[in-house]
């Protein structure tokens, strides 16, 4: 099989049949057992998330294994590795347009959700790391009497901007492109109180060539606008570390590299994702085994790359023989945190090399094993970022280990079911497959 | 007195060969609705042209206002001096007006296309045309203005033989 007919196959080729697949579950259908199940489930486990976050206001951070010498523990880890997330939903779907792929039509819009989501999420945890995290928007500037201001030299105030430029940038994106196909579920016959509000939401929508050709002007714009950003969103949040004279952070390849940590992890939930929407909203015949192939042919190019920058990081420190340096590495090798850098660097690097089989490109047990496996080992990584340089920093009267709570952990699971939360909701309210835009691919696959 | 023809095309071929017949007739297309892109001749090419340049300048000047507003804050308003740092810090300035830049250009392109695009229009009375509704679902619908009686009848023919799923003359 080749050309446009890969992605899509009959009855997905005619135009009623791909409205009735994606519109239908969402109109015309009562949520299911399976979805009552995640939704509860996720919901328990988010309330106790919110009690540990409840509590860490409560009672502040001395809650959490943050000390004195890892003061950024779980909570900037996870920020750093949500962000990353976050920032693979808009950059693939943004590239994938600037490059003409085809395939992107069924996988753009569950791509972008998930980083509206993880976007919000991570923005959470710098505010909850604050310690008085009611003093948050004293980050933006405004008229003061108490000459609090930010200060823009600080690559934390950066942080601030590019998340939020980022996050409602991305909100924009991902709405413009909504607007055709909530004016499909507008038309669609079913509740009226939902039809008005899609309605409302579909801002009088038509479809005439005028509208069309307008739309598709903005997304390529914004598109061409989104590559850029989200690098330079990542790379900020790599100056973050990069930006410090701490060992093991100040590295010049920590822009990109964390750019790239972004698009590998974010395209392994992009990987889950496909699968588990493919199989639950019954969306085989346009979610197919050649788009699981062609994200883990990406999966594979981004682990070769990040091998490509642990190895630069470790021969950098090897070359200049700097003591500090030297001693960061020794410390990642052969101090107690050995273990997770053993599992980072199977996640990472070894696990995705599987994918050079064509085989296991396409199989579901093996994509989801070395997706979660890559999502664990950039949590690792983006945790021994961490503690590996703050553990041995510059006053080793200071030397100490970071050992996480279960207040992080709570929080941390907190975290990721209120992103499957917020995902099962939106996928009851909202088409997670852009319809239009698979109706093109079809339209294409009849030449 | 004046009538309306209007085809319903099942995919795109035969909705653009509806739009050369009603075009090569000489009458008056009133409206065109499609489920999907369709880029037919010049149409919308002027409303679509603007976009991008519209995103540019919207991004350009907030972006340079908003690094004005860091310098004049950093140098006049709130001016901190850290460990003798220069008050005026512009490599580093760019930074945040760069993000906030694109935001604004991505804001700035919404606005043209709300605009550009005839959007927020919630009861325009083409949704009083009953197969536009299923344009948004699975039909390219075409309207064209025709004098009632032969005409029209002449013009359902035409449309139809393009190879029209319906159609039907709407006479007031």
């Amino acid at each position: 099989m080749s050309g446009t007919a890969r992605w899509l196959t009959p009855p997905m080729t005619d135009h009623r049949a791909i409205t009735d697949a994606v519109a239908g579950p969402i109109v015309d259908r009562r949520a299911g057992k399976a979805w009552w199940i995640a939704f509860l489930a996720s919901l328990a486990v988010v309330l106790a998330g919110a009690a540990a976050a409840g509590l860490s206001f409560e009672y502040g951070p001395g809650l959490w294994g943050n000390n004195s010498a890892v003061v950024w523990g779980f909570p900037i880890s996870s920020y750093v590795w949500w962000i990353g997330i976050g920032n693979a939903g808009t950059l693939i779907s943004a590239m994938l347009l600037l490059t003409r792929q085809k395939w992107r039509s069924s996988i753009n819009r569950f791509a972008e959700t998930m980083t509206i989501f993880a976007v919000a999420i991570a923005g959470i945890y710098p505010i909850l790391h604050l310690g008085r995290p009611m003093y948050f928007y004293w980050m933006a500037p405004y008229p003061s009497t108490m000459h609090i201001w930010p200060q823009w030299r600080s690559a934390l105030v950066w942080d601030f901007w590019s998340i939020l430029s980022y996050l409602l940038f991305s909100i924009l994106f991902f709405y413009l492109g909504l607007i055709p196909d909530l004016a499909t579920l507008r038309d669609r016959p079913g509740s009226r109180r939902w039809r008005r509000i899609w309605g409302a939401a579909a801002l009088g929508w038509q479809g005439t060539p005028a509208q069309w050709r307008t739309h598709t002007r903005l997304q390529w714009t914004m598109a061409a606008i989104a590559t850029p950003l989200v690098c330079s969103v990542h790379s900020i949040v790599g100056l973050d570390f990069a930006a410090s004279i701490m060992p093991g952070w100040i590295e010049s390849i920590f822009p990109p590299y964390f750019v790239v940590g972004a698009f590998f992890s974010g395209f392994a939930v992009v990987v889950l994702m496909a699968m588990v929407i493919r199989r639950a909203l019954d969306l085989e015949g346009m979610i197919r085994p050649s788009h699981l192939d062609a994200m883990a042919k990406v999966i594979l190019a981004s682990a070769c790359v990040m091998g490509l920058s642990y190895t630069t990081e470790w021969l950098s420190a090897l070359w200049t023989g700097e003591a500090s340096s030297l001693r960061f590495l020794r410390f990642s090798f052969t101090g107690p945190y050995l273990p997770f850098q053993i599992l980072m660097l199977i996640g990472n690097v070894f696990l995705p090399q599987l994918f050079w089989s064509p085989k296991l490109r396409r199989n579901p047990i093996a994509l989801a094993v070395i997706a979660f496996g890559i999502l664990i080992g950039m949590y690792l990584e983006r945790v021994q970022i961490l503690t590996n340089s703050l553990s041995i920093g510059w006053l080793p009267a200071m030397w100490t280990l970071y050992v996480p709570t279960i207040i992080d952990f709570l929080i941390l699971a907190g975290a990721l079911s209120f992103w499957v939360l917020l995902v099962l909701v939106t996928a009851r309210v909202l088409p997670l497959v852009s319809i239009y835009e698979v109706r093109a691919l079809a339209e294409e696959a009849k030449e | 007195m004046t009538a309306l023809v209007i085809a319903s095309y099942a995919g795109e071929r035969a909705f653009r060969a509806g739009f050369e017949a009603a075009r090569q007739s000489g009458r008056r297309i009133v409206g065109l609705w499609s489920p999907m892109p369709v880029e037919l001749d010049g149409i919308g090419a002027a409303e679509a042209r603007p976009i991008g340049w519209i995103a540019a300048a919207g991004g350009l000047i907030l972006a340079g206002l908003f690094y004005l507003f860091i310098w004049w804050s950093a140098t006049s308003l709130y001016s901190f001096d850290i460990g003798g740092r220069p008050l005026n810090s512009w490599q580093v300035f760019p930074l945040a007006p760069v993000e906030f830049g694109a935001l604004a250009a991505g804001a700035a392109g919404i606005v043209a296309f709300l605009v550009l695009g005839r959007l927020t229009r919630l009861h325009d009375s083409a949704f009083d045309i009953a197969e536009v509704e299923r344009a948004s679902s699975d039909r390219f619908v075409i309207a064209v203005a025709c004098d009632a009686g032969a005409d029209a009848n002449r013009l359902l023919a035409l449309l139809a033989e393009a190879g029209a799923a319906h159609s039907r003359v709407v006479t007031p």
